[in-house]
């Protein structure tokens, strides 16, 4: 996998499971659809005559904007799914995202409060989870989605265990 | 009301509670509904009263009414508003019969709610911050209100409202005595017969109903000297004179705003006929509110330490005393607003957990430490909230961090490269370390700083947009509890940024494994 300039030196990222791209399309395809539908209603409007009034070219480029956009997001879904990872240190467990706006998040397993496994319907359906580990600053929340579902189990116990040996209170 | 005295009632945590098995459980003071809902006993007697009377009165000027009425009705509304009062009464002597307090070794336990019955148990060791309170109506009764903080963002874990002011200092310096670790002397005498556990042989439900006799606020004894030496040990460490206060205020740009408004009203209003924005009036209206607030809540400002924290005592009409142990601040800022700066005058806010939240809408004035202060009140608050704040010369160096520029004092800035994104920021914008804390430094006009010990971090954030790329840059941003500071170190060189990031995650780790401790004073 590619280093980013933005990757801290000598860090090994874990990647998440390449399936989660069909997670995010399905949200990707409802949203595009919404969106698409509620920006085509002047066009229709426009060609059936109700409401004349209405500039053809805005009724035809609001459409043609959002699909525009909307494949440009589609396109980039995989290589987002791939910039997504997460590596454990002894100490702390360090997660990236994004292509455009990169993070890179640390957060020590010793400020663990608790940690999510969440598994929405899609997920499921390709054996995918997400594991969130909640600290009690709001920003220091690190989220991994898209594992496999062993692998979720895996890194919660792990976690837990991690954060019980060293607790660090608040 | 059988006057029996067996008041267990088997919170969750009563089984554990050990060393005190049955430590009393106390009431607020009686009065208390009353100070909290007068205002809607005085709304109501005046609507009704108005209403009253006014139908009573104006019976005449319209036709008189049908003759069968005029005979009893001052005597029904009468009664009616008796019954009115009557419930009024009965509520509030349910709210106060149902609520309950008990301080044990290891918790607080508050009993509340007449037809939702809620028991709650907090975790003295996991106390953030002790406020007593004054509302101007509970100070003629000299009552307070004692509040407890846990880190749980919102709303108080505990808040008694409302006790004797002594009893509430008492009560303060008791948990902050259990909190900081202190062992019990002795159980504590046993003011009570031992009548509860037979009461619970009998198999009689919880029943908080039961009266509590025991006197109030009696701590055990062994207590009374700890709290009295606590609460002895207070050494003032800065005062807000109530000249700088109002100087401070003046010198806000919402007052400013204010004025410059006001003054361009009066010239439209005098040179433009008819011109009267009377829907301004709330906005202005509202402006002053916040003013008068600042002063409010600034007057008569004394910070204070003492072996159980800091403690800050305010306020002009609705006084506060607050306390917050040591070990609890996650992060500090200091600001030195635009217009403050020619005067020399700083302002110094805190991250305590439990008390920064957004939820509550005191949040803001609460994590205060300093409304306005010279830079000796800095350094002074600063010794308390930071006691180790690990340079050799800190005077000279948080001088640096708060007024100078460039690599002084030991910073790193952001590379000249920026200077288009940020033209007067970017000789300033950087950080240091200390041996046991991270200073963020920012602005250039608005100065703050943002100081989070290496022990208290949370997590770190390293982010990069396109422009950021472009130019080389990143972010890091320190994740700290919700509170007034975001500590943020803006635009550093990517390489230098990288490298910082995992070494200040290896130093917090560092830090974590020295210190934390919830006791702050020996854990024996």
């Amino acid at each position: 996998m590619r280093q980013e300039p933005i990757d801290p030196a000598g860090i090994q990222w874990t990647r998440v499971s390449p399936s989660y791209a069909k997670v995010r399309m399905v949200g990707w395809a409802i949203g595009a659809l919404i969106t698409l539908l509620v920006l085509s209603v002047p066009l229709v409007l426009v060609l059936t005559g109700v409401w004349d009034g209405f500039p053809l070219w805005l009724a035809i480029a609001a459409p043609a904007v959002v699909v525009a956009v909307e494949v440009i997001r589609l396109v980039l879904i995989p290589r987002q799914v791939a910039a997504i990872g997460y590596a454990e240190r002894e100490d702390d467990l360090l997660v990236r995202h994004g292509l455009m706006f990169q993070k890179v998040l640390v957060v020590p397993y010793g400020r663990m409060q608790f940690v999510d496994v969440a598994v929405g319907p899609i997920d499921r359906m390709l054996g995918l989870c997400k594991v969130k580990l909640h600290t009690a600053a709001a920003d220091a929340t690190a989220e991994i989605p898209g594992l496999p579902v062993a692998e979720g189990t895996r890194l919660r116990e792990q976690l837990a265990a991690r954060g019980e040996s060293r607790l660090a209170g608040l | 009301m059988t006057p029996g005295r067996a008041v267990p009632v088997p919170g969750p945590g009563e089984t554990e509670g050990q060393g005190t098995p049955a430590a009393p459980w106390h009431r607020v003071h009686p009065v208390s509904p009353l100070v909290r809902g007068w205002i809607a006993v005085v709304a109501i007697a005046f609507v009704y009263g108005q209403n009253t009377l006014s139908s009573f009165f104006g019976e005449e000027e319209p036709n008189p009414g049908p003759d069968f009425i005029s005979g009893t009705p001052l005597m029904v509304s009468l009664l009616v508003g008796a019954g009115i009062l009557l419930l009024i009464l009965l509520g509030f002597f349910g709210t106060w019969w149902f609520t309950k307090y008990q301080i044990t070794d290891r918790h607080v336990n508050v009993n509340t709610g007449m037809v939702f019955r809620q028991q709650r148990q907090a975790r003295i060791d996991r106390v953030q911050s002790i406020d007593i309170a004054q509302p101007l109506v509970a100070r003629i009764f000299g009552l307070a209100e004692l509040r407890f903080d846990v880190a749980d963002s919102g709303s108080a874990a505990m808040n008694l409202a409302f006790v004797k002011l002594s009893e509430a200092h008492q009560l303060r310096n008791e948990i902050l005595a259990r909190a900081a670790g202190l062992k019990t002397p002795a159980p504590p005498a046993p003011a009570l017969p031992v009548q509860p556990d037979a009461a619970q042989i009998a198999g009689q439900s919880p029943d908080p109903t039961a009266p509590q006799e025991a006197a109030p606020g009696a701590p055990a004894p062994g207590y009374a000297s700890v709290s009295a030496s606590l609460a002895a040990s207070e050494r003032v460490v800065a005062v807000v004179p109530t000249g700088r206060l109002i100087g401070s205020i003046l010198l806000r740009p919402s007052t400013i705003l204010m004025v410059l408004l006001i003054i361009g009203l009066g010239i439209a209003m005098s040179a433009i006929e008819g011109f009267a924005p009377f829907y301004l009036l709330p906005a202005l209206l509202g402006m002053a509110g916040a003013l008068w607030n600042n002063l409010n809540t600034g007057y008569n400002f004394k910070a204070a330490t003492s072996a159980d924290g800091l403690r800050l005592s305010y306020g002009l009409l609705d006084t506060r005393h607050q306390t917050v142990p040591p070990g609890r601040v996650q992060a500090i800022k200091v600001t030195a607003p635009f217009f403050w700066r020619p005067l020399g005058w700083y302002r110094v806010a805190v991250n305590v957990a439990g008390i920064g939240g957004g939820a509550a809408n005191d949040a803001e004035q609460r994590s205060v430490l300093l409304p306005v202060g010279s830079y000796e009140d800095v350094l002074a608050v600063l010794s308390v909230v930071l006691p180790a704040p690990g340079v050799a010369a800190p005077r000279d160096f948080f001088a640096a961090a708060i007024n100078g520029s460039g690599t002084e004092g030991g910073f790193v800035v952001s590379p000249p490269r920026v200077r288009p994104l940020s033209p007067l920021a970017y000789k300033r914008q950087g950080y240091a370390l200390t041996d046991t804390a991270l200073v963020a430094r920012n602005g250039a006009l608005h100065r703050t700083i943002a100081i989070v010990p290496h022990a208290r971090t949370q997590g770190l954030r390293l982010s990069q947009g396109p422009l950021a790329r472009r130019f080389g840059v990143v972010d890091l941003s320190l994740a700290t509890i919700a509170g007034p500071v975001v500590p943020l170190v803006h635009q550093l060189d990517v390489a230098s940024g990288r490298e910082l990031f995992l070494e200040q995650a290896d130093r917090a780790a560092a830090a974590r494994r020295q210190t934390d401790s919830n006791h702050w004073l020996g854990d024996a």
